[in-house]
């Protein structure tokens, strides 16, 4: 063999298993949401299921609450659906205009004194854990445990500082210039935001909301906590009965994981160049 | 009125505060109470189960002392820096590795990055109820391992004691090597070509340009992923509670599981707090160490785009 095709199997070969190691537990999942429960767990185990099914995503999207009695258990999913779907989007929308109005105002006007991004960015590297305890005893209290708004509050609190971050580098591209030229010729401050940073920052809004939309939409530890009956997300509702040792139903709750995993691997790919930018803290050239 | 109230809002100084005062109300409103309710719970000793948390006695530093005492804790608090020893040094090796090879274009390249960025955009309880399935006794994955050996392998990945760390720190290095790698791939692409053509004329070798021009100019990429995956491992949670629940016996349990098992399952609320408190304490080490990497490399890189 030529040296060329020994370098391409040398570049291929690793790639290719890490591939397979990616793909794997994916097509595992969504395979087990197509097989009967007689297929679930079988020796060996069977990679395609004989018999197609729909009937795990049936039971999951039908009406009605999820159940644990005589050992077997019952997953129904239209309403964490719902509410993950309301919490999150509300939480992150919400993050987003006052985050980026927050990160507009820094860089322009240096609000909170030059070290406020930093501040904000240590409240974000904080473990949930440890508000966690205090968090529920302050929550009732307030009798806001297991409430939309509760969860849409603490979302809001944990995202604003990754929308601070992200916005940053998108403001910071739009020319000062501009915005004094457009204020000397007698635009309002407010005229200025709507007709140039507003849409030269579009793109980076988008891509800021889909990427806390998707950290939203798959908490669990904050949700748990916070919530008991009345609300409940998808994170809660796969997590529920997983510790249960009989009755376990594989095949819906591979169902779940689907739906849930769905949207956000699209929404993923819409922001797949910029979804770095969310974890760099500014600190990367494109 | 409306144009009064406008030209208010107009002025430098109400405008720049208009979105600051939210926030930080909001700030205010979440973490101030909570912070002040934690320490104080924390030198209580009270369980859900009685009474109002203000009636309960006092107890001071005994409340430290014990849980500084409790073995549980503290294995706890071993096994999650463990994890973390073993998963973010593992995820930094790999990521980096793939990067590189999918550094120059080839064909192919666009289909590899895509694959290997999917892990990351999986919920991460999902991934634990997904690899849960694949590590049951006798699942695909021993499956596959039978093969590759060629004799049956029966590893009880979630009921063996070290089998299932391993589990856990598999499952954190399966989704977050994406987000290492896409840190890594961003940071190669993004390195400047004028040393590295530099230092080609003057008639490095690969090695030497990789080794003392890149690897040098990669320091601040290689700072963001070691902060963001050795913060976030520390917070372990999603998987081992879909994987073994803390099992088998304590051998999984990480921080965020045992103190969520303390405050919810026991209703130790009290205890529960102190210790948190203490994480906090030595989280805080950490973020502020963290927090200097991160605006001296954010400085210099400023100053190196201004020459």
């Amino acid at each position: 063999m030529t040296r060329r095709t020994w370098l391409g199997l040398a570049r291929h070969a690793p790639l290719l298993v890490w591939t397979a190691i990616t793909l794997a537990p994916i097509y595992w999942m969504v395979m087990t949401s197509f097989k009967h429960s007689g297929e679930w767990v079988t020796w060996p185990p069977r990679w395609v299921p004989h018999e197609p099914t729909l009937i795990n995503y049936v039971k999951v999207l039908t009406p009605g609450t999820s159940t644990f009695e005589l050992g077997r258990q019952t997953l129904k999913i239209l309403k964490p659906l719902w509410d993950s779907l309301f919490i999150a989007t509300t939480a992150s929308l919400v993050a987003v205009v006052l985050g980026s109005a927050l990160a507009y105002s820094w860089t322009r006007f240096g609000t909170g004194g030059r070290r406020y991004p930093y501040n904000i960015l240590s409240i974000r590297m904080v473990p949930p854990i440890v508000i966690a305890v205090p968090f529920v005893v302050y929550y009732v209290t307030l009798r806001l445990l297991d409430t939309y708004t509760g969860l849409i509050l603490v979302y809001l609190a944990t995202s604003l500082p990754y929308v601070i971050w992200m916005m940053l580098a998108f403001i910071e591209e739009v020319p000062v210039e501009l915005e004094h030229a457009a204020r000397v010729m007698g635009a309002s401050r407010f005229r200025v935001l709507g007709r140039i940073v507003l849409p030269l920052t579009a793109a980076g809004l988008v891509v800021t909301f889909l990427f806390v939309f998707i950290l939203n939409w798959s908490e669990l530890l904050l949700a748990m906590t916070l919530t008991n009956t009345e609300v409940s997300t998808i994170p809660i509702t796969l997590n529920k009965f997983q510790s249960a040792n009989e009755g376990r139903d594989y095949g819906p709750q591979a169902a779940i994981g689907t739906i849930a995993t769905l949207p956000v691997i699209v929404l993923g790919f819409l922001i797949q160049k910029h979804l770095v930018r969310g974890f760099s803290f500014g600190l990367l050239r494109k | 009125m409306p144009g009064v109230m406008s030209r208010w809002l107009e002025r430098e100084r109400v405008f720049k505060w208009l979105p600051f005062v939210p926030v930080q109300g909001l700030f205010a409103l979440l973490l101030l109470p909570n912070a002040l309710l934690l320490v104080y719970l924390s030198f209580l000793s009270w369980r859900i189960t009685r009474g109002a948390w203000w009636n309960a006695p006092f107890t001071g530093l005994d409340s430290f002392l014990n849980a500084l005492g409790d073995e549980r804790f503290l294995w706890a608090v071993g096994r999650t820096f463990g994890f973390a020893a073993v998963a973010v040094p593992l995820e930094l090796l790999l990521g980096f590795g793939l990067a590189l090879l999918c550094r120059e274009p080839f064909r192919g390249r666009r289909v590899y990055t895509t694959v290997f960025l999917l892990p990351m955009m999986i919920v991460p309880a999902v991934v634990g109820y997904d690899l849960s399935m694949l590590l049951i006794d006798q699942g695909p994955f021993n499956q596959v391992l039978s093969v590759l050996a060629g004799r049956p392998v029966t590893v009880r990945w979630l009921s063996d004691y070290t089998a299932a760390k391993f589990a856990i720190i598999g499952a954190d290095v399966w989704q977050w090597t994406a987000l290492t790698f896409l840190v890594f791939v961003s940071g190669l692409a993004g390195l400047p070509r004028d040393p590295i053509r530099a230092a080609r004329v003057m008639g490095a070798s690969r090695w030497q340009i990789f080794w003392h021009v890149e690897l040098p100019l990669l320091k601040p990429v290689i700072a963001i992923a070691v902060v963001l995956r050795s913060m976030e491992a520390l917070k372990i949670f999603d998987y081992p509670m879909l994987l073994t629940q803390g099992g088998p016996g304590n051998a999984t349990e990480t921080i965020a599981v045992y103190l969520w098992r303390m405050g919810w399952e026991f209703a130790r609320v009290s205890d529960a707090a102190t210790m948190s408190l203490i994480l906090l304490v030595v989280v805080s080490l950490y973020i502020f160490i963290a927090i200097r990497v991160l605006r001296r490399e954010r400085r210099r890189l400023a100053e190196e785009g201004v020459r």
